[in-house]
């Protein structure tokens, strides 16, 4: 290493330092610069948003340029709390300004963060025009844009939707959470398509429409589901109970106490939350056995299951000093919440 | 004189080799940092959070806080985790044999009564003395067992947990309102995959606290904390940041961490005896998954806060540095198999490899190199000349690679509003690196002497309390 590299390093350290210091100094103006400017045109560019949605404004009236951006993403946050016509007029000022055409091409965009952003973009927009694009980009090879359409194409609430992301869904291409949630927005539309995924080839994707049916469903559901209690996958068995639980499907009380005799301990434990969620008494003394008796977590849904079916049984039972932790966790508890 | 001579030389070059070295990964970390931090910036304008929140199928998660000697914060952080944005977690605080009133002020604030609770004997830990379930708050648990320290405390927690994820946060750190959201986000996108994620750890030392939050982002008035902020920054933002992108993050934060339950359990919870029980268990992580072949991730988040209180007097930080050097000696110590073994990839090639020599052994290599470099000098083996232009390098390298990390937080984050509290943090910048960081290598080279001497426990750490009432301390992570 010589003196002159090593001098040279310095000076260029220390031009980086300083122009970095320069850059920071010069990102605060221009931030304080614009924040003062957000703030003198925000409160007058929501009451505009506001009349916007509510049809008030002529479109003679929109904004200049230099306001659209802002009054764009106000719209936006708006529509995540607007339903019926308020959204179509906020769709018909995305579509006059062109954004949706712009946030479509946008889609195609090379770069996996502006695809992303777009069909994030577009569920706000509440234009329909964005529907058939959005399903497109449920197959985009980035995950990121797959998630960010199915959360879209739930808020555009589009029945076509449905099918498109059940499959995304129940394929794992979407995250659980949100394509889940997408589903649960589109209510009860999401249930035809969704009935026949149940009896699917693959374990995974019966597991996946026997817990979205539970969520979704009704008692109408309930003798599909009781079917797969007896599933050749455990994840499915698991699921159909808990969802059984769910819709309170009274007739399902036979299977589930089968079930509680599972060889598989979390079907065991979901049978039992599940007779606690339907209300079937008649199962107290199993699940007083297995609260008792069973492994940890299938012995703690069942004194759960029982503090909600029985609590006297459950306290007598708990004033026994061998009845195990369980019981006396759950009889606490219910005593607690009293 | 001659062999002192040539002597010096050795080490002379050894300093200048391992100095070039390190400045050379810090930068190309620092470009790594960028890359990712601006990636994540803008995945978080499309991220569904709130569909996340509302959504039923977003897995449950238990808090587990572990607390010892915290009655200054206790209250604060438990009112901090139950306003937490999640759709369903419960929180389970473990009063680790506090000997001041950590348990009664729990008692009075939440009305806590005592209830029988089950628990997991699957990781062993000291005797459970009660168990009391919260009238206010039915997701709130406190569990009170004898003394065992932070992992032996971290484990009873485990076995009390009831969900499948559970996040562990120190008890004087104060979680962010989404900060469980977002770092739960790589679980919800692959929940098959991530078997962890940690998030940042900012200082909460001069910020606005009220009700268990942060409510105003300031610089905290004491130097030596200020210097802390920027050096969070580089560690966080910079080194965990790049570890996490060569999927080889060895630190999740003991503040600040959400791990699969069922895989912790497997792997034999946290290691009692060490109190660098983060980096042991991250480790051990990553020696079970890769020993089994299977494919997994650890991942840094880098917008998920929890706030924490950084030690203000020097004795506490000089314990807390010894405690950290300690820590990661053992947990290194422990995993030596790891060290440059290509089984484990990137991992045992490069990874540990760069704790081993550069975080556990470089303090020394510094530490030695500064006097000898001095001595080279004085003595004529070294040009005088080059020495000063080495030696203003070194504190540039050192001030830019601190100006980089602001920058990255200014552009990315952008915590603090106040144009004095940036200032200060420029001046920290330049400041930390004459003097601040050469007393943190002499911490850090007593903390492996610490570790020969094979010192046990985590010594007193005095603390503040963040907005209330001062008071004694207790154990965090780093």
């Amino acid at each position: 290493m010589t003196l002159d590299a090593v001098v040279w390093t310095a000076l260029v350290l220390t031009a980086a330092g300083s122009l970095s210091v320069y850059l920071l100094a010069v990102r605060r103006l221009y931030l304080m610069r614009s924040d003062r400017r957000y703030s003198a045109g925000g409160e007058r560019l929501a009451t505009l948003a506001a009349a916007l949605a509510a049809g008030d404004l002529e479109p003679a009236n929109d904004p200049a340029q230099a306001e659209l951006e802002l009054l764009a993403e106000l719209l936006a946050r708006y529509s995540r709390q607007l339903t019926g016509e308020a959204r179509s007029n906020i769709a018909a000022f995305f579509e006059r300004h062109g954004l949706i055409a712009r946030e479509l091409a946008h889609l195609g965009h090379r770069r996996p963060w502006r695809r992303a952003r777009a069909a994030f973009l577009l569920g706000d927009m509440c234009s329909q025009q964005a529907v058939e694009p959005l399903l497109r980009a449920l197959d985009d090879p980035s995950r990121d844009v797959r998630s960010a359409a199915a959360r879209s194409l739930g808020r555009l609430g589009s029945g076509r939707a449905v099918e498109p992301l059940v499959r995304a869904l129940v394929e794992q291409r979407v995250p659980r959470a949100v394509g889940g949630h997408a589903l649960l927005t589109l209510g009860s539309e999401a249930l035809g398509p969704l009935r026949p995924l149940i009896l699917d080839t693959e374990a995974v994707v019966r597991a996946t429409a026997v817990e979205l049916v539970g969520l979704l469903g009704d008692a109408n559901d309930a003798g599909l589901l009781t079917d797969r209690l007896r599933d050749s996958a455990a994840e499915v068995r698991a699921k159909a109970a808990r969802a059984l639980g769910r819709l309170g499907a009274e007739e399902a009380t036979m299977a589930l106490r089968e079930a509680l005799g599972d060889r598989i301990g979390f079907v065991r434990a979901n049978a039992a939350i599940a007779l606690g969620l339907v209300g079937d008494r008649a199962s107290a003394p199993a699940l007083l056995e297995m609260a008792r008796s069973d492994e940890f977590d299938p012995a703690h849904a069942a004194a759960r299951a029982l503090s909600r079916l029985y609590p006297e049984l459950l306290w007598s039972a708990a004033r026994d000093s061998t009845s195990g932790p369980h019981l006396a966790e759950a009889a606490d508890l219910t005593a607690v919440a009293r | 004189m001659t062999a002192l001579r040539a002597a010096l030389e050795v080490i002379s070059l050894v300093a200048f080799g391992y100095f070039t070295a390190l400045s050379a990964i810090y930068l190309v970390f620092t470009a790594l940092a960028w890359r990712a931090v601006r990636r994540y910036r803008r995945a978080r304008s499309y991220s569904a959070v709130e569909e996340a929140f509302a959504s039923p199928l977003t897995p449950p998660v238990s808090v587990l806080l572990p607390a010892f000697n915290e009655e200054a914060g206790i209250v604060e952080s438990v009112r901090s985790l139950l306003g937490l944005r999640y759709p369903e977690f419960e929180v389970i605080v473990v009063n680790d044999g506090s000997l001041d009133r950590t348990l009664a002020r729990l008692a009075e604030a939440f009305d806590l009564v005592p209830a029988r609770k089950a628990l997991r004997t699957i990781l062993p830990c000291a005797r459970v003395r009660a168990t009391y379930a919260s009238r206010r708050h039915p997701e709130l648990w406190v569990i009170d067992k004898e003394n065992g320290g932070k992992p032996d405390a971290l484990n009873c927690g485990i076995g009390a947990a009831r969900y499948p994820y559970f996040c562990a946060v120190d008890a004087d750190a104060m979680l962010e309102e989404d900060a469980l959201l977002r770092v739960a986000k790589p679980i919800l996108d692959d929940p098959g995959l991530v078997a962890a994620a940690g998030g940042i750890v900012r200082i909460a030392n001069g910020c606005r606290v009220e009700h268990g939050r942060v409510t105003e982002v300031r610089l905290p008035r004491s130097r030596l904390a200020v210097f802390q902020v920027v050096e969070y920054f580089r560690a966080f933002l910079v080194g965990r940041i790049g570890w996490s992108g060569m999927r080889s993050l060895l630190i999740i934060s003991g503040a600040f961490g959400l791990f699969r339950r069922n895989l912790v359990e497997a792997v034999g919870g946290y290691a009692r005896g060490t109190v660098g029980e983060d980096v042991e268990l991250v480790l051990r992580l990553h020696r079970y998954l890769r020993e089994r072949g299977e494919a997994y991730r650890i991942e840094f988040v880098p917008d998920p806060v929890a706030w924490t209180e950084a030690p203000e007097d020097v004795a506490t930080l000089s314990r807390q540095r010894r405690r950290w050097q300690r820590g990661l000696g053992e947990a290194l110590w422990l995993h030596r198999r790891v060290a440059f073994n290509p089984r484990y990839g990137l991992l045992g090639t490069l990874a540990v490899p760069y704790f081993l020599v550069f975080e556990l052994v470089g303090p020394v290599v510094e530490l030695v190199g500064y006097p000898a470099v001095v001595a080279s000098a004085a003595l004529g083996t070294l040009s005088v000349k080059f020495f000063a232009a080495f030696f203003v390098t070194a504190i540039l390298v050192g001030v830019f690679l601190s100006i980089s990390a602001l920058l990255l937080e200014e552009y990315n984050f952008r915590r603090y509003g106040d144009d004095g509290d940036a200032a200060r943090m420029v001046a920290a910048a330049i400041g930390e690196n004459l003097g601040y960081r050469q007393l943190v290598t002499v911490w850090r080279v007593l903390g492996l002497v610490d570790l020969a001497r094979r010192r046990r426990g985590w010594g007193e750490m005095r603390r503040q309390g963040l907005g209330y009432t001062p008071a004694g301390g207790a154990s965090k992570g780093r």
